[in-house]
């Protein structure tokens, strides 16, 4: 029973890592912009729910709804405004510039919010269910069917719809695409934009599960960092095995060596795929 | 300085200039002045620690300087605490405290933060014979070092680990197996292993103890490990964010026990509003409380105008941290007025023989320096409250079981 409630515990939260992941492999993917405002976005959607559900009652589930389109025009216009005007530079470059926004987000919100740290408490809480003695929380869960739900919109729209071909279109080959009459700028933005709004419903979800505080963001950036390594970048269904792999890798690895080693062991791990298998469990080589 | 580059040479040389033109300046009204020497790390990752020792600092001056000042020989003399920003960083806090006492004229000195940079500057109070009192130092390693100069207003980590365990035990004889989670991190780590001893001093059985290391995201494997062993007590020691989140996590796999602490969340009122009815019943300890009752003799007077006081100035409860700042001043002033002299040794002497009820609670310095009369309350949330269980003068309900 102990085995399976470990392994319940690594698939919810794998989902939840992958979840807090995907925006990030997207933006990294078609952009090759190693975002890091994306952990300090994960937060501010967490204010967001927190906010809206002290403030006015508003549920998490309908804050999503709300956060979607919010999240996905600050981060459009965050990328016609500044990102466009370095993305074309060096990869440090881009690297550089998003460090420097964080910084400004990430402070603007310890100035506005302050450092507390705050919880999302559902009155009545969501309690758990259990099978067979294996405990699932409900927020967890439902958080992870959100998350799975989003990782499939994702999907949707980068397989089906027009805007999404062009973008696939312009992370295999931006020179093509240019030829092929895509407008690459705009297609730069829509990405950036989906990338934010991920992050935005993200954190969304984790203000459920998770304590917020602008001081958490690093925690999520860096859990997205591994994810994408281990995954393969750009890739939707690459953020969910990377996912579900780390929080395995953690969990069991917390059962048996203890918890002060489970993030040395998934360090370990990122490691070893970066020297055997640097495009991830499911990313293609050469576009790593 | 054989080793400075030539350019720090300069600069500093031309500090120093700028220094002595400031001082003088400032040397018509200065003898009516009492400088207080604080290096805090006011940036960088302890910066919102070295905020709580400012306000503390700020508030004790502050009230002096309301009343008039400080009393010498019938002169009073207002209070100035020069801070000095060591950036987190050990070695700038002990540059900071030389800089301080060499060139910046103050008369005592506060330790910078924790007992690690405390250990490192107290030699320098030590060789410039500067009467030093460390608000935030709790390791006995600080103190014994043989020095005269230095003295300290927290008891040692044990001190608040022993009487939890003697209250669980008297209260909870059903408590035979403990479950010890920590944090690894220097003071939460330090707490695990006193209460690892004490549990295992007073016969019970330490089932499991492991540490987490510092930003760990989630729990849950390690909660449903504990889950298995069923222990009575869970035992947890952090900071207020891993604190939440265990504890929303226990509740998340149904884990309950007759007596769940955490150390040091709960004594922050930040962690009972985030908490809510999770709170419940779970116990701590700390240095100090504001629910405390003490009726101290010091500028203060009573815990609850010291709260009232500090509640007025920054709209928000004062924890230990602050009012072990406030009341490290209070000391001084105390000593000061006694000794009736500013003369470092005098004041040294008069410190070394305090034995005075304060808001803080009693206090009396051992032979290391080290504050020794202090008993750490024990409390617990109750109804959304801290309610404090032991020590007995301040004692505000009983003990209760049950942590679902």
């Amino acid at each position: 029973m102990f085995a399976a409630q470990i392994l319940i515990n690594a698939l919810v939260l794998g989902c939840l890592y992958a979840c807090i992941a995907i925006g990030f492999s997207l933006v990294w993917g078609v952009l090759n912009v190693i975002n890091l405002i994306h952990g300090s976005f994960i937060v501010l959607g967490a204010y967001l729910a927190w906010s809206l559900y002290q403030g006015f009652h508003v549920s998490p589930w309908y804050a999503l709804v709300i956060a979607a389109p919010l999240f996905f025009v600050f981060g459009y216009v965050i990328q016609r405004i500044v990102l466009n005007r370095v993305i074309t530079a060096p990869v440090l470059v881009t690297l550089t510039m998003t460090f420097g926004l964080d910084l400004i987000l990430n402070n603007a919100m310890i100035y506005y919010f302050k450092a507390d740290y705050r919880k999302l408490t559902l009155k009545p809480p969501m309690g758990s269910v259990s099978i067979f003695d294996v405990v699932v929380p409900v927020d967890r869960l439902v958080a992870t069917i959100a998350a799975l739900a989003l990782t499939g919109i994702l999907y949707l729209i980068l397989r089906r719809l027009r805007v999404g071909r062009a973008i696939v279109a312009v992370r295999l080959d931006r020179d093509a695409a240019v030829l092929m009459g895509v407008d690459v700028n705009a297609i730069y933005a829509i990405a950036f934009g989906l990338g934010t709004a991920l992050a935005g419903c993200a954190g969304v979800l984790m203000a459920l599960i998770f304590p917020i505080s602008p001081l958490t963001s690093t925690a999520y950036l860096g859990k997205a960092f591994v994810v994408c390594v281990l995954g393969g970048l750009g890739s939707v269904s690459g953020a969910l095995a990377g996912g579900v792999l780390l929080a395995l890798i953690e969990g069991v690895g917390s059962a048996m060596f203890g918890p002060a080693h489970a993030t040395t062991l998934s360090f370990v791990l990122l490691i070893v795929f970066l020297i055997l298998r640097p495009q991830g469990l499911l990313g293609r080589k050469g576009f790593e | 300085m054989a080793r400075s580059l030539p350019l720090y040479a300069r600069l500093s040389r031309s500090l120093v200039v700028a220094a002595a033109v400031a001082l003088s300046a400032s040397a018509a009204f200065a003898q009516d002045v009492i400088k207080f020497g604080a290096p805090l790390p006011l940036t960088g990752p302890l910066a919102p620690e070295a905020i709580k020792q400012q306000q503390g600092y700020d508030l004790w001056a502050e009230q002096v300087n309301k009343a008039g000042g400080i009393s010498v020989g019938g002169k009073k003399y207002k209070v100035e605490i020069v801070y000095s920003d060591y950036q987190s960083n050990t070695p700038r806090a002990v540059q900071a405290t030389e800089q301080m006492i060499t060139q910046d004229g103050v008369n005592f000195m506060f330790s910078p933060f924790g007992s690690g940079a405390a250990k490192a500057a107290s030699s320098l109070s030590e060789r410039y014979k500067m009467p030093t009192i460390a608000s935030t130092a709790s390791s006995p390693q600080v103190y014994d070092q043989g020095y005269k100069y230095l003295f300290g207003t927290f008891t040692p980590n044990d001190t608040l680990t022993t009487p939890l365990t003697k209250i669980v035990k008297a209260k909870a004889p059903n408590v035979k197996k403990v479950a010890i989670l920590a944090r690894n991190d220097l003071f939460p780590l330090a707490i695990a292993q006193e209460m690892e001893k004490s549990a295992k001093a007073n016969g019970l059985d330490v089932v499991y103890f492991e540490k987490y290391a510092i930003g760990t995201l989630d729990h849950s494997a390690t909660l449903s490990q504990i889950k298995s062993l069923a222990p009575q007590w869970i035992f947890v020691t952090g900071y207020i964010n891993d604190l939440l989140l265990v504890r929303k996590q226990m509740s998340d796999q149904e884990i309950k026990a007759d007596v769940v602490s955490m150390i040091a969340g709960p004594a922050y009122q930040e962690f009972i509003d985030a908490a809510g009815p999770s709170g419940e019943n779970i116990s701590s300890a700390a240095w100090w409380h504001p629910a405390a009752k003490y009726d101290g003799k010091d500028i203060f007077g009573t815990t609850a105008n010291y709260v009232k006081l500090f509640r007025e100035k920054y709209k928000s409860d004062p924890d230990y941290a602050q009012a072990s700042a406030s009341v490290s001043g209070a000391l001084f002033q105390m000593a000061i007025e006694k000794a009736g002299t500013l003369d470092k040794e005098k004041v040294r002497d008069a410190l070394a023989a305090t034995d005075v009820m304060t808001f803080w609670g009693p206090v009396r310095f051992g032979p290391t320096g080290q504050i020794n009369s202090l008993e750490p309350p024990v409390f617990q949330l109750q109804g959304g409250k801290a309610i404090v269980l032991s020590p007995d003068i301040i004692k505000q309900g009983e003990f209760k079981l049950g942590v679902n």
